[in-house]
């Protein structure tokens, strides 16, 4: 540095010399010393994030092929380094667009799309194969064939760093077996550390999408890991979206504003935009005009005593039109005026338009624009005079009931007078003597009126009292019928495309429509938990679709709980975006912010401190689906902490999570039941036994207690004379539909109840499912011919519930 | 009644409480004992015996629950064990019970703690109306004694013994036995009966002579007294026509002693007509006498203050005298003991104190 100073001034070529040092950096080079923003930090992390691209890619194609995905990843050692090949059977890809695709950084169908897709960005693939290129030095193999063609085409590729541009090492065609797909080829310094979250990643894929089949080798696994299909069924196919009005920026805007075909902004917002139709885009135009013009203020016309003034004013702005004529035309005027509350000059202008051709007609004579500009000008000094030399007010009357009406009964009337007066003024003398203010304008003439009643006249104007009045006075102002900016003025000039931007946000507009996404839905989620997880029990649940920024999204969870889950430990979280599992990075996402927010005891989880992640054997998925999913780096890990998506993460968290406290509170009742039936079945014969011995009567039978006790059904058998009769008793509180199939080894006569009677090798089922209400009997008979053996078997009701003596 | 056919009686009702489970059990009902709710809310005053007893609301034992069936079955073995007992006419004490179940054959009757053992056999008390000491079952000794110009006769295991509880004893005075039944009252010179709460206070007035100077008979209560010492006091007040005055020290748990004498206890308001003696008025310590004596005392605590605010609402000291007392109590916020009485000398309990109060209180 000091050398650069020391030489300052005497040699002005210095800016020059540091010139030629300042180059423009190409996007591949910039990632070549930034790895770690796409997830390639170290080997063991490259490894899983080019699974995960190249995964990730695959299923994009495949789904957006219709086709059912059927993906196959394989790891190998390679020497020093790994060999990482992944197949698709996806569309494939053709042969000019291949390179650009794996060998050009941000390259791709998705950054312009507003649709769900995995891939957003068009860095994911390309990076990898950068990143294996330059651990390696060997250019990315890949093999791709389109659907219908006979071979496939196969190209050595590597990007060249200065240019961002792909360079062919080699390009040929080939055969393959897969009928079409793209398959491929990197090797890469890389480790098998991550080979957990490999697994994760590749078993959480298989979870969120159980439409794909997955299968992976890699040098650690002895067999394949292989994940089938759950379901044929394809998710919804998205469609793209155009941006809906609340979700641009200025920039975006304007950006739109140059490049679209439309003149009109009604024209540019209807063909642009998602959800504006010809009268969402007028209410949008009608609010764009307000914040470009302003709005006009109107007057009452003068009474009746007063009028003289008014049809005199027009009377003399009339020349030489004869004197029928201009009385019959001022008097339309002044008539049309007192019957209106209040008018405005534009609207001043329609009326003097109107009685101006009625005269002309009645009278044949011509009322040129100069005598009706004339007259309008007359009729609106007398309307909205105002002129404090000459004590003119016709102003403040009109103002104070206004202002009157929009503040509070408890203001007295000096200030209320004081604030009218000071506020007319600021009318009257306003620079436009249209009257024509923006809102801002206008709540300054408030606030300056306000303020110098506040200063001169000692009272207090709230803001509240201020914002009523503004409000007031808005709303009685009129939108002005001039026309609005072009889409060229708009675009040239950044204060007017800012006014167009508010106004789009401040009208409502429909949330965007959701058919560009592709939730997995309740019941697929909880297909895919069952898939890959042994649990005992499973919810989920989809929310409605919300908007975030102008993006809808969805957010799904699902719960998997007991069964093989590892019981100690918190609970598995796995997260997912647009149905790519996120890996790495759980700390840093707000899906586990929320799951940690949440108050897991409610819902019967341990959570130590009542906050945190909870624990016990329970998996925790979250899937959020959204045109934009807002990540916290490019790398793609971790759910940025946005307030309308958290909420929904929980909501939806909190649905599923509702039902697994309904599961486990029954689970723990049943318990409890099985316990107590436990201690009560050792319990009360022990009593039963003690009791006979007290009194020395023979030990008292104690069925029919046990089974009232424990809320039971109990079934009893009864064999009288060659008659079975099967006593069943509900001492539940509800009505209990239990099937009784009684298996006997002699052929069973006048079955009772509509029983079904199956002879089977000599032994005969006898099959009832009586319904049995609450606190009910009843009694199923048949007869048996001498020593029969009996078997019986009670389904339907829950053993915990069930007291079988048969 | 000879004591056997009593014994025989008891245990009938006993055997008649298992026969009741019998029969539940056979009729296919779930086992239950019904017993009046013990608690403040349900005690209501007698007005024929002017004792306060459990009111109409009863709970239910019943085998539903794991809780309920266990007691039950204790109860069961508790009374198999009480049936034999009587049928050798053997006795026992309350621990010895508690201590005895470890050797039942069935660990889910035996008791964890000697709360619970008590609890069952008041329990058993109430639903057959056999007293406890009926059931030959004895408290462990409290050591209450008497001391005053009383002589009786105690039908001891060992034979007759006529005893001059003044003259027969030490300084210790008469120790009055578990079954106070089991004593005839022969002759007496007493003109009325002092309850004392502390072993300090009773030594106090014996050592100053006091029970010879006014004919008094100083029951000793030694805290909350045992059924027997509320007996013998009641037996006293019935049988020899004496007035009972109680004398305790000034805080809530005081006044309590006083209300068991006096009213009957929450936990035995089923004996209340056996045990409480409702004539028996209270000397002191009173709150009044901590302000009018300016007594040394020590603050309430909050035990305390929740002790007399719970007094408050209970029924036995809703008269108008103990409402006053209690609310001055929380107003000074101040608790005194007997002793505090010493700040003014030795003797000014029996010189100035109590011939002060009871002559105002009609005694003497």
């Amino acid at each position: 540095m000091t050398s650069f100073q020391s030489t300052l001034g005497e040699d002005s070529g210095i800016a020059d010399e540091l010139a030629q040092n300042q180059r423009e950096i190409s996007i591949a080079e910039f990632f070549e010393k930034n790895k770690h923003m796409l997830g390639f930090d170290s080997g063991a992390r490259g490894l899983v994030t080019a699974v995960k691209e190249a995964v990730d890619n695959a299923l994009d194609a495949t789904e957006e092929a219709g086709l059912a995905p059927d993906i196959y990843v394989e790891i190998a050692e390679a020497g020093d380094y790994y060999k990482l090949i992944v197949e698709d059977n996806g569309p494939g890809i053709t042969k000019a667009q291949l390179p650009k695709v794996f060998g050009k950084l941000l390259y791709g169908s998705r950054f312009h799309a507003r649709e769900q897709s995995r891939g957003q960005q068009g860095i994911g693939i390309s990076a990898a194969v950068l990143y294996s290129q330059l651990t390696s030095g060997k250019a990315a193999k890949i093999t791709s064939r389109t659907q219908g063609s006979a071979d496939a085409q196969y190209f050595e590729l590597i990007i060249d760093t200065d240019t961002n541009e792909p360079e062919i090492k080699e390009a040929r065609e080939t055969s393959w077996d897969r009928s079409h797909g793209t398959r491929i080829e990197l090797e890469m310094e890389a480790n098998m550390r991550a080979r957990q979250q490999l697994h994760d990643y590749i078993k959480h894929t298989a979870v969120v999408n159980p439409h794909a089949r997955l299968e992976l080798r890699e040098p650690g696994l002895e067999e394949p890991l292989k994940f089938e299909r759950a379901t044929d069924q394809l998710p919804a196919e998205t469609e793209e979206i155009r941006p809906h009005p609340h979700g641009v920026e200025l920039g975006t805007l304007i950006k739109m504003l140059q490049a679209t075909e439309s003149y009109s902004v009604s024209g540019f917002l209807q063909e642009e935009f998602t959800r504006v139709g010809k009268k969402t885009a007028d209410k949008v135009v009608d609010s764009f005009r307000d914040r470009h013009f302003g709005r006009e203020m109107g007057w009452s016309a003068p009474d009746a005593h007063e009028d003289a003034d008014l049809r005199a004013a027009i009377v003399d702005a009339v020349s030489g039109k004869g004197a029928d004529a201009t009385d019959a035309f001022a008097d339309t005027v002044v008539d049309v005026l007192q019957n209106r509350e209040r008018t405005t000059h534009h609207e001043l202008r329609d009326i003097v338009d109107n009685a101006a051709a009625a005269a002309a007609e009645d009278f044949d004579k011509t009322f040129g624009e100069t005598v009706k500009e004339n007259a309008v000008e007359a009729a609106w000094a007398v309307l909205a005079g105002y002129d404090e030399e000459s004590e003119t007010d016709r102003l403040t009357a009109d103002v104070y009931a206004l202002v009157d009406g929009a503040t509070s009964t408890r203001k007295d009337d000096a200030t209320v007078t004081a604030l009218a007066e000071r506020l007319a003024r600021k009318f009257g003398t306003a620079d436009d003597y249209r009257h024509r203010t923006t809102f801002k304008q206008l709540r300054t003439y408030v606030d300056d009126a306000a303020n110098a009643t506040v200063e001169y006249d000692d009272a207090t104007v709230g803001d509240t009292a201020r914002e009523n009045v503004t409000e007031a006075f808005w709303s009685v102002m009129q939108t002005v019928p001039d026309e609005v900016p072009k889409v060229n003025d708009v675009a040239d000039d950044r204060d007017i495309s800012s006014q167009l931007l508010e106004a789009m946000r401040e009208t409502d507009i429909l949330a965007p429509p959701t058919n560009c996404l592709s939730p997995i839905s309740a019941e697929l989620v909880e297909a895919g938990l069952r898939k890959e997880f042994d649990a005992d029990f499973y919810a989920a649940a989809t929310r409605d679709a919300e908007v975030h920024g102008g993006d809808p999204f969805i957010v799904e969870a699902g719960i998997a709980y007991g069964g093989d889950l590892k019981a100690e430990g918190s609970v598995d979280l796995l997260r997912f975006a647009n149905r790519v599992p996120l890996v790495y990075q759980r700390g840093a996402c707000a899906t586990t912010d929320v799951v940690k927010r949440i108050g897991w005891r409610n819902y019967g989880l341990d959570q130590p401190g009542g906050s945190g992640m909870p624990n016990g054997p329970a998996v925790i998925m979250i899937h959020v689906a959204s045109t934009n999913v807002p990540f916290t780096s490019e790398s793609k890990d971790a759910l940025a902490n946005i307030p309308a998506i958290e909420d929904e993460i929980e909501l939806a968290i909190r649905e599923a999570a509702r039902e697994l406290k309904s599961y486990l509170n029954k689970r723990r009742s049943m318990e409890k039941r099985r316990q107590k039936q436990d201690v009560l079945g050792k319990i009360l014969p022990q009593m039963a036994d003690k009791v006979s011995e007290v009194t020395g009567r023979p030990r008292p039978d104690i069925d029919g207690a046990l089974a009232r006790i424990m809320n039971n059904v109990s079934v009893e058998r009864e064999l009288e004379d060659g008659t079975v009769t099967l006593i069943v008793e509900n001492y539940s509180d509800r009505t209990e539909q239990p099937d009784i199939t009684d298996i006997v080894s002699v052929e069973p006569q006048n079955v009772s109840d509509g029983a079904t009677v199956v002879d089977l090798d000599g032994e005969w089922f006898v099959k009832w499912s009586p319904s049995v209400p609450s606190g009910e009997t009843v009694k199923l008979t048949y007869d048996v011919s001498d020593d029969a053996d009996f078997d019986i078997n009670v389904d339907g009701v829950e053993n915990e519930k069930l007291t079988v003596q048969a | 009644m000879s004591p056997n056919t009593q014994d025989e009686k008891a245990r009938e009702q006993l055997i008649d409480l298992a026969a009741e489970f019998y029969d539940q059990f056979a009729g296919g009902e779930i086992p239950e004992m019904k017993l009046p709710t013990r608690t403040k809310s349900n005690i209501v005053f007698d007005e024929d015996s002017n004792v306060w007893v459990y009111g109409d609301r009863t709970s239910t034992r019943s085998a539903n629950s794991v809780r309920g069936a266990r007691k039950l079955l204790k109860a069961v073995y508790t009374i198999d064990f009480l049936a034999k007992q009587l049928d050798e006419d053997r006795s026992s004490t309350l621990r010895e019970l508690y201590y005895l179940s470890e050797s039942w054959d069935n660990e889910e009757a035996q008791f964890s703690d000697q709360d619970e053992s008590n609890q069952l056999v008041e329990d058993l008390e109430i639903v057959s109306k056999v007293t406890r000491e009926d059931f030959h079952m004895r408290p462990e000794e409290s050591g209450a004694t008497l001391m005053g110009p009383l002589e009786l006769r105690e039908q001891t295991r060992r034979g007759e013994r006529e005893i001059h509880c003044q003259k027969d004893v030490g300084e210790g005075g008469y120790q009055i036995p578990n079954n106070p039944d089991t004593i005839e009252f022969l002759d007496h010179d007493i003109d009325f009966v002092l309850c004392v709460e502390t072993g300090g206070m009773r030594d106090r007035l014996v050592e100053n002579g006091f029970d010879e100077e006014y004919n008094v008979l100083v029951v000793h209560l030694k805290g909350q007294p045992a059924r027997a010492t509320r007996r013998i006091t009641k037996r006293l007040h019935d049988e020899l026509d004496l007035p009972v005055v109680v004398f305790t020290d000034g805080d809530p748990w005081s006044y309590r002693i006083y209300g068991s004498v006096a009213y009957g206890s929450i936990k035995s308001a089923h004996l209340s007509e056996y045990l409480a003696t409702p004539e028996a008025e209270y000397v002191g310590i009173r709150p009044q006498d901590i302000v009018d004596y300016d007594l040394p005392t020590d603050p309430l605590a909050d035990s305390d203050i929740n002790a007399l605010e719970s007094e408050l609402t209970d029924p036995r000291f809703q008269s108008e005298f103990w409402k006053e007392q209690i609310e001055l109590q929380l107003d000074i916020g101040k608790k005194a003991e007997q002793q505090a009485l010493a700040s003014r000398g030795l003797d000014f309990v029996t010189d100035t104190y109590l011939p002060e109060r009871l002559s105002d209180m009609g005694v003497i």
